[in-house]
């Protein structure tokens, strides 16, 4: 569902600085100014690689690189990677340990155009790959340990990214790989464009976001308090969830619901031509409004069917009204609220 | 925070201080935020209306002369932001509890048995309809009394009571069940 | 004689009129239901007066700040901004400077859909109500049923503008840009474009044949939101992809290992 603030948010980003990029970018003060020469490192080598043809025939050469920092608590740690997975786990101790392998098979030389760098600062660590020649054939995959309150923000381009066990706020992004988040209460936003994100066993008094574009979107045993879920052609399958606000859009993609609905929860589901199938395995009673232009509504609950509108509806039973359904019902003492909205999907409620 | 906290936040912001700018934001954030949550009726519009909100602090701040406090006077522009926000959407559309009992008559529904959780309230105020839902917030909520309350919302003392009440007695139907 | 509503909630809120105040009061002694009703009150208005602050959540600074950033690129800026370890505006004039006459447009566009339907519009999440609907306020007369259909139409043309100026801004540089991202993600971004393209085109047809129909209408502006927000996706991407790429820079080609599946 497009949120108004993302709007605001992309027009930021073009506005923020494209300043010529030097090779050694001078150390303003202020996390801004190296965030942005990450952004501009990341996007130079990105945007250098776009085709190849295989030219690393060689066996594979690695290097490793180990370190360790120290956070605090509940401070902060950014990671940024361009080729390559992270792995990001939340431990006991006040320290980040860094372990990176990297990779490559053109040629040993390569390695060395690979710099990781870390910066320090008091509750802030960061971690960035920095690509420093003009070619890249190397990747760099990181194993990190943070302290379990910390904030993580993890982001490859081409890689996978995975964050277990941190309680802290959660970003973890990737354009070309999966996203794999598993007991992080506050998940912010897990974004991936082709690829699936997988959301496990996380029981939260918070908020959980989390999108796709194309890959599937699983969430099993969650409790959240509100989720929020969404891709364009990737289905969207929940099982053993249980959340007070749910909130799922797709275009094409399907929406399946196996769990409980919490009393007084507020479900909204909207989908173009995906199908969407709730499995309810409570007796918590809600009060449906499901409309499609051209899709079925069934369900085997004993429900009470009601009109929605008169007007409304006599509009729509007129003469000359194509397909289409509308249904009103209540449940049981209808104290959660569900919302269903298809184009041509059908919708399906069943008990399990 | 003293005035002259405010004060220098202000002339720091104005100067293009974005350190001083998330200061103001950090202290202000949840009130506004919470606001308009509640006038909103969801947590999806509230947050884009605190978004709203700030920026146009942000643009406003050359006009803050220092005789309110900075909270109040974001208070203020938050109040009427939202509201704005609620009565361009009334014209629009309306509820879907709506459809629910319309009536305000009193039956008597069985006693609770446990205290109204502050959780449930909030979760049935986003469920009250529009119009009943602002006076109630700002009422019984934010503490207004009925005149201002009125005031505010740009409508009669009577109707702005009304209003109140039927809240009221929706919430009692929301929340009575258990 | 059960008292009204009213004074039940005057009497709850110990505002009742003093003439009343004391019949009220005997009633309610006699009478176990209105005693309820007006413990149920109290207890609500008790318990509303209670409630707790919110935090918004944690991206809201950060979209807040990218908000700011925009909007002072397109305004005045003020001049003094010594001393300030962070200026929004030293950096904005760079970013101004630099930014594609494409970027500005975008943003512009953006900017322009957000000021002027991003709030505004329905967010479609409720069934609209006839003029019927009980209960309406002083403020907002209910229009008659055929003046809301026929102003929920012109609404819906007013936002497809919205949309497809919108969208044709942020295409250009998708398009335009699209050799910035590696095969396989520049074809799963242009598949789903399609994929909401169909979707709209689905939805149009419906409402050529059913003008009024409220799913069709709405799926419309769901579709649009979509596109949107994909192409946006898709800009920013690009945006970051971009950044710091030297003109005349020679590009030299290399693989980005495929992970994933």
């Amino acid at each position: 569902m497009l949120r108004y603030s993302s709007l605001l948010v992309v027009a930021g980003l073009g506005a923020a600085p494209l300043a010529a990029a030097a090779q050694n970018p001078s150390r303003a003060a202020g996390a801004f100014a190296l965030r942005e020469q990450v952004d501009r490192v990341r996007a130079d080598v990105a945007a250098r690689a776009v085709r190849y043809q295989g030219r690393d025939r060689g066996p594979e050469q690695t290097e490793r690189f180990s370190r360790k920092v120290k956070l605090g608590r509940d401070g902060r740690f950014t990671i940024e990677n361009i080729s390559g997975d992270i792995t990001v786990t939340g431990g006991s101790g006040d320290d980040v340990s860094i372990e990176a392998v990297k990779r490559t098979r053109g040629g040993a030389g390569q390695l060395a155009s690979v710099r990781i760098l870390v910066d320090e600062r008091p509750g802030r660590v960061e971690v960035r790959t920095e690509h420093t020649a003009q070619n890249d054939r190397v990747s760099v995959d990181y194993t990190v340990t943070v302290p379990s309150a910390a904030a993580v923000d993890a982001r490859s381009v081409s890689g996978t990214v995975k964050v277990t066990r941190v309680q802290g706020a959660v970003r973890a992004e990737t354009v070309s790989g999966n996203i794999v988040a598993a007991s992080t209460p506050k998940l912010d936003a897990a974004k991936t464009v082709s690829g699936n994100v997988d959301l496990t066993d996380a029981t939260s008094d918070a908020d959980l976001t989390a999108s796709t574009v194309s890959g599937t979107l699983r969430a099993k045993g969650l409790k959240a308090r509100a989720l929020e879920l969404g891709s364009v052609s990737g289905d969207v399958l929940l099982s053993d969830v249980s959340c007070e606000r749910l909130s799922v859009h797709s275009v094409s993609g399907s929406l399946e619901y196996a769990g409980a609905l919490a009393r007084r929860g507020r479900y909204e589901i909207n989908t173009h031509s995906g199908s969407v199938r709730l499995t309810l395995s409570s007796d918590t009673g809600f009060e449906l409004t499901a409309n499609s232009f051209s899709g079925s509504i069934r369900s085997d609950l004993p429900v009470t069917l009601g009109a929605t509108g008169s007007q409304d509806d006599r509009r729509r039973r007129g003469p000359g009204r194509g397909p289409g359904h509308s249904t009103h019902a209540v449940y049981g003492d209808g104290s959660a609220a569900l919302s269903i909205r298809t184009f041509s999907g059908d919708i399906v409620i069943n008990k399990r | 925070m003293t005035t002259a906290d405010d004060a220098e936040i202000v002339a720091r912001c104005r100067a293009g201080d974005a350190d001083a700018f998330e200061t103001l934001y950090r202290r202000h954030a949840a009130r506004i935020y919470t606001l308009a949550c509640r006038m909103a009726g969801s947590a999806e519009d509230g947050e884009d209306l605190l978004q709203e909100i700030f920026l146009q602090a942000y643009r406003k701040l050359g006009s803050f002369k220092g005789d309110a406090a900075l909270g109040t006077w974001i208070y203020r522009l938050a109040l009427n932001h939202c509201l704005d926000y609620v009565r361009s959407r009334r014209a629009k559309m309306s509820k879907l509890t709506e459809t629910l009992d319309a009536d305000t008559s009193f039956e008597p529904l069985a006693p609770r048995e446990t205290p109204i959780a502050r959780l449930d309230l909030e979760r049935a105020i986003e469920r009250l309809p529009d119009g009943a839902r602002e006076a109630f917030v700002l009422h019984d909520v934010e503490g207004f009394d009925h005149k201002e309350a009125a005031a505010l919302l740009g409508i009669a003392e009577g109707t702005s009571k009304s209003q109140v009440f039927k809240a009221r007695a929706k919430l009692r139907v929301l929340l009575g069940k258990k | 004689m059960h008292p009204n509503d009213a004074e039940l909630n005057e009497y709850a809120d110990a505002s009742v009129d003093a003439s009343r105040r004391g019949e009220i009061e005997r009633h309610l002694e006699a009478c176990t239901s209105c005693r309820q009703v007006v413990a149920e009150l109290r207890e609500i208005a008790r318990v509303a007066a209670t409630l707790e602050l919110r935090d918004p959540p944690v991206r809201s600074w950060t979209r807040l700040e990218r908000a700011i950033k925009l909007d002072a690129a397109t305004e005045r800026l003020p001049q003094n901004s010594r001393n300030s370890r962070r200026t929004f505006d030293l950096r904005v004039q760079r970013a101004l400077r630099e930014m594609s006459v494409m970027g500005r447009l975008a943003a512009a566009a953006a900017l322009v859909l957000a000021t002027a339907v991003g709030v505004q519009m329905m967010r479609g999440s409720a069934a609209r109500r006839p003029a019927s609907a009980p209960a309406a306020t002083a403020t907002a007369p209910a229009p008659a049923p055929a003046a809301a259909a026929q102003s929920v139409e012109a609404e819906l043309r007013q936002a497809e503008d919205h949309y497809e100026k919108a969208i044709q801004g942020l295409e250009q540089i998708a398009n335009a840009e699209q050799s910035v991202f590696d095969p396989r993600t520049a074809a799963t971004l242009q598949k789903n474009l399609a994929v909401i393209d169909q979707a709209i085109s689905e939805s149009r047809a419906a409402l050529r044949t059913e003008p009024a129909s409220e799913p069709a209408q709405q799926s419309l502006l769901e579709n649009f939101k979509a596109k949107v927000a994909l192409l946006q996706d898709t800009v920013a991407l690009i945006n970051e992809m971009r950044k710091g790429n030297e003109a005349g820079a020679a590009r030299i080609v290399s693989g980005l290992k495929q992970k994933g599946d």
